[in-house]
């Protein structure tokens, strides 16, 4: 979309939009897939949340969070573009800018 | 298809024109060990139809992705690596490299069984030259080894040594012992002879732990913590003095990280000068035999979050020859060439990071 890769996601009655690029090392993030983020409750309990909303890059497997780009889990450094998106009479709608 | 006694030569293998990118560590997948019973004598295609083995065991840990691949690496069938066109076509033409160097870890040499892990290494090579080497001019590869053999490995170095498209010799980090130690030396004497450098790949046996404390839980140190494994054998390959034995080897440490070697380099130095009566063969400080010998393959790059302290390590090092260009093709831990390298590794480094170093170290034009 004007030049840019927009990954978009469709969960549910959900749908993301986000850059396709991962800015570590520019994989496109539309051959990743669609992820949880698994949470530390104390030794032996890990709990797995917010299934479906946490996109996993292809290659390294860094993980983003698909409502606002930021980088899950600790990662200081990196985040990516996200876009408004929403549904309206049965198509996808991205605001670019 | 009876196994050759010897490598079919196949003349002299031409460079290309201009060598710009080299990437020294691409890996090629045997699907099966069905895969190679036409590379194999009738005795073991009949012992593995008979006994419906399939292939040697791999690891304990999940490795993250499936095969430990790219996601995008899947060619239309079989596994990542598996497919010579497919992988010429994604990484070769993709990203513009002109060399791919081709490391296979096929895990035979797991196998307690010597002679049966001997003709599975010997029909592996048969397969890497068929499948491969003949596939893409651009591919060259390495010489699969059984280090629990020695005497067979130099044998199986000096057959293969007669294909062009062989340019190394490949033995794996976590050794079941440390790889200077004389047992190994006649491979050291006939990659000497053949004009091979040694390879030192990430992984290894799988009856030898990465921590001299026994089994981590976790995939996540075993993959961070195979630098203890490349450290270790550093230090055997300089103190046992194969590097004085055999002056003109040469060791590639592939996907090891290179960030941990100037402290290693200082502290080795620094006991050298007390105790270098134990080794009196080290006429010169332990470093230096690194810089002379020894090689790092950047993948995986080490990534600090202030770029320019990466620059000072490799300014630590000692020499701008030590670095060649990786991207562990088609694994998920992947550097791209485009991004691999931060900004502040200026032209010149950059070009011997990419090619120049490697064409120091491999003969492309073997023949």
């Amino acid at each position: 979309m004007n030049g840019r890769g927009i990954a978009v996601v469709r969960n549910d009655n959900a749908v993301y939009a986000v850059r396709d690029t991962c800015p570590h090392q520019g994989a496109k993030l539309t051959l990743g897939t669609l992820t949880g983020e698994p949470v530390y409750c104390g030794p032996g309990n890990i709990e797995f949340r917010r299934f479906g909303q946490v996109l996993k890059c292809p290659w390294h497997g860094w993980d983003y969070s698909l409502a606002d780009g930021t980088a899950i889990g600790g990662n200081r450094t990196t985040r990516i573009r996200a876009y408004r998106a929403r549904i309206e009479n049965g198509r996808v709608l991205v605001e670019t800018d | 298809m009876a196994i050759a006694p010897e490598v079919r030569p196949a003349g002299t293998r031409e460079q290309p024109a201009a060598i710009n990118l080299v990437d020294t560590d691409v890996h090629n997948y045997i699907g099966g060990s069905r895969v190679l019973l036409e590379y194999l004598p009738e005795r073991w295609i009949h012992y593995l139809e008979h006994t419906g083995f399939d292939s040697p065991p791999r690891d304990f840990y999940p490795r993250y992705y499936q095969h430990a691949a790219r996601r995008d690496s899947f060619p239309p069938s079989g596994i990542p690596g598996s497919d010579p066109q497919f992988a010429a076509e994604q990484l070769l033409d993709g990203y513009g490299i002109d060399i791919g160097i081709l490391n296979c870890l096929y895990p035979a040499y797991k196998l307690f069984n010597i002679d049966m892990a001997n003709a599975l290494i010997r029909a592996a090579n048969d397969w890497q030259i068929d499948k491969w080497l003949d596939a893409d001019p651009r591919w060259r590869a390495s010489i699969l080894v059984n280090a629990r053999d020695p005497q067979f490995s130099a044998e199986e170095i000096r057959r293969c040594a007669r294909h062009p498209g062989y340019v190394q010799v490949l033995m794996l980090a976590r050794n079941h012992a440390p790889l200077g130690k004389r047992e190994f030396w006649p491979i050291y004497e006939a990659a000497q002879d053949c004009g091979l450098p040694i390879g030192v790949h990430f992984g290894g046996g799988h009856d030898v732990p990465i921590t001299s404390s026994g089994w981590p839980s976790y995939y996540i140190e075993d993959h961070t913590g195979m630098a203890q494994s490349f450290q270790s054998q550093v230090l055997s390959l300089v103190c046992e003095g194969v590097f004085v034995e055999y002056p003109k080897t040469k060791v590639v440490l592939i996907e090891g990280g290179f960030a941990w070697m100037p402290p290693l380099m200082w502290r080795l130095d620094k006991n050298w000068k007390g105790l270098r009566g134990e080794v009196p063969w080290l006429t010169k400080p332990p470093s230096d035999y690194i810089r002379e010998h020894i090689r790092c393959s950047t993948q995986p790059m080490e990534e600090p979050d202030d770029p320019r302290h990466l620059a000072q390590i490799i300014d630590m090092i000692g020499t701008d020859e030590f670095l060649l260009f990786a991207t562990d093709y088609p694994h998920w831990d992947f550097d791209s060439p485009e991004r691999a390298l931060p900004s502040v590794i200026g032209d010149d480094l950059r070009e011997k990071i990419f090619s120049k170093n490697a064409l120091k170290i491999y003969d492309f034009a073997r023949g």
